[in-house]
């Protein structure tokens, strides 16, 4: 059974169509792309499948429930770090996972996910002094920390040093290597390309192409997921 | 319940290390006590020793700040800096999340109270409360009806700036009316009767009828019930992630 079923998925907010009929299908192990431009819709689809906001029409199931009426039963089961979330900034890097792991019924042993990410070092560092790579590698710990069967990773990487890119896209492989489906939204094609089993390109709230890097690359007779991107989203700069 | 208990025990702990938070809860009010019995403990209007009377209203002084300032602005910078964004992608619902926050609150205003009771007896010669159980069904209902007009404000308020701008608006015009910095017997008639109107009236008149010996006043501990009731209802349904 698909973990993500997404059919014709409509939004507008005030007037702005954010999402216009989007379709697609995530399968479970899986990581799976979500590219495009900023704007293209990317993060109002993620925050309708974590059930944040509620589509206007088209169908919906995460997990076999619908994330706005089955909400509760949901959380318990899938992870997020949604874009620029973050923590206080005084707690300590164990008290945010313990706190966290105390929110679900049925959560990871923290302290071993803390042991599994590295993070055991810096348990008593606080959310302020970390630098961003390790902020990020904490919210992956924490994304984790419900055992979910899903995860949802909103624009991780933004903003870190290649050094802490890399680093992370190796944490976002050990994710799926524990058996959890991961979805993952970019506007990185490098990234997308290096990471994602398959991958849909949204563009003006719209799927414009869905496949694995390589097909969609073939497809556009391009040499790399970023010239193939350009092409398949109309923006060539030729 | 096993996570509410850890999400309170973090939150106090997260309060703890505000060094504002620990100002405004312990030393300021201590410092309040100081200035007031500067002039030596003389009896009130109506022969209540001063400091009988002051120890009760600081801790509804502490109450408020808790309540009132410091508790709507932690909500609301968790609000401003995405704290509560991540947190509404887990199973927390929003009462969870009033609970462990009024909790840890009202756990800090527990430490104020226990340190003004403690200068009191040691430093002035404060009698010990007639009716301790009035005393402590009054300040537990202060804590719920000011913790429930606090969480409104919480839920609304964009950030920790604005929240601390408009609790200290509400809470020193409240104080200053309702017998907490002024003891009620010295307030012109008028000033106490706007006081009266505000949710603070009842806390100071039922922790100092306790402390008193006297019965506390049913129609006092229903407005407290009354305030919480509403003001808890109302922050549930405006309350924004």
């Amino acid at each position: 059974m698909a973990v993500i079923e997404i059919s014709d998925l409509r939004k507008t907010y005030k007037g702005n169509t954010a999402l216009d009929g989007v379709t697609l299908t995530v399968e479970p192990g899986e990581i799976f792309g979500i590219a495009g431009p900023n704007g293209a819709g990317k993060t109002t689809l993620v925050e309708c499948a974590s059930g944040l906001r509620r589509p206007d029409g088209g169908r919906l199931r995460v997990l076999g429930l619908d994330p706005h009426r089955e909400r509760r039963e949901l959380l318990e089961r899938i992870g997020a770090q949604l874009q620029e979330a973050a923590l206080p900034d005084a707690i300590k890097v164990g008290e945010a996972l313990r706190m966290y792991a105390s929110l679900y019924r049925r959560p990871a042993e923290w302290r071993s996910l803390m042991d599994e990410w590295g993070l055991s070092d810096r348990r008593n560092a606080r959310f302020a002094d970390l630098s961003g790579g390790w902020k990020q590698r904490l919210f992956i710990a924490l994304a984790l920390v419900g055992d979910p069967e899903v995860v949802f990773l909103d624009e991780l990487t933004t903003g870190l040093d290649p050094d802490a890119r890399r680093t992370t896209w190796g944490l976002i492989r050990a994710m799926r290597e524990r058996g959890v489906t991961v979805v993952l939204v970019t506007h990185f094609m490098d990234e997308a390309e290096a990471l994602c089993d398959r991958i849909a390109v949204v563009d003006h709230g719209r799927v414009v192409a869905e496949g694995a890097p390589g097909a969609l690359i073939a497809e556009a007779g391009a040499d790399s997921l970023e010239n193939a991107y350009f092409t398949l989203t109309g923006r060539d700069l030729s | 319940m096993r996570g509410f208990r850890h999400v309170i025990a973090i939150e106090l702990k997260l309060a703890m290390r505000d060094p504002m938070s620990g100002f405004f809860a312990l030393a300021f009010p201590a410092i309040m006590l100081w200035v007031k019995l500067r002039g030596g403990n003389k009896p009130l209007p109506g022969g209540t020793p001063l400091i009988d009377a002051t120890v009760p209203m600081l801790m509804v002084f502490v109450i408020g700040l808790a309540a009132l300032v410091i508790l709507p602005a932690t909500l609301a910078q968790y609000r401003e800096r995405r704290v509560l964004k991540r947190l509404h992608v887990t199973p927390a619902s929003p009462a969870m999340l009033f609970g462990a926050q009024w909790a840890a609150h009202m756990l800090l205003a527990v430490l104020g109270t226990a340190l003004l009771t403690v200068i009191g007896l040691a430093a002035y010669g404060l009698t010990a409360p007639a009716n301790l159980a009035g005393v402590l069904v009054a300040w537990l209902l202060g804590a719920l009806s000011l913790g429930a007009v606090g969480l409104v404000l919480g839920s609304v308020v964009p950030s920790g700036r604005a929240a601390t701008v408009i609790g200290l608006s509400l809470f020193f015009p409240m104080v200053f009316l309702s017998g907490v910095v002024i003891p009620r017997e010295s307030l012109s008639g008028s000033m106490r009767a706007i006081g009266d109107l505000t949710p603070m009236a009842p806390a100071v008149r039922a922790i100092r009828d306790g402390w008193a010996g006297a019965a506390p006043s049913p129609v006092t501990l229903g407005v407290m019930v009354a305030v919480f009731v509403v003001f808890g209802g109302v922050a549930l349904r405006t309350f924004r992630w």
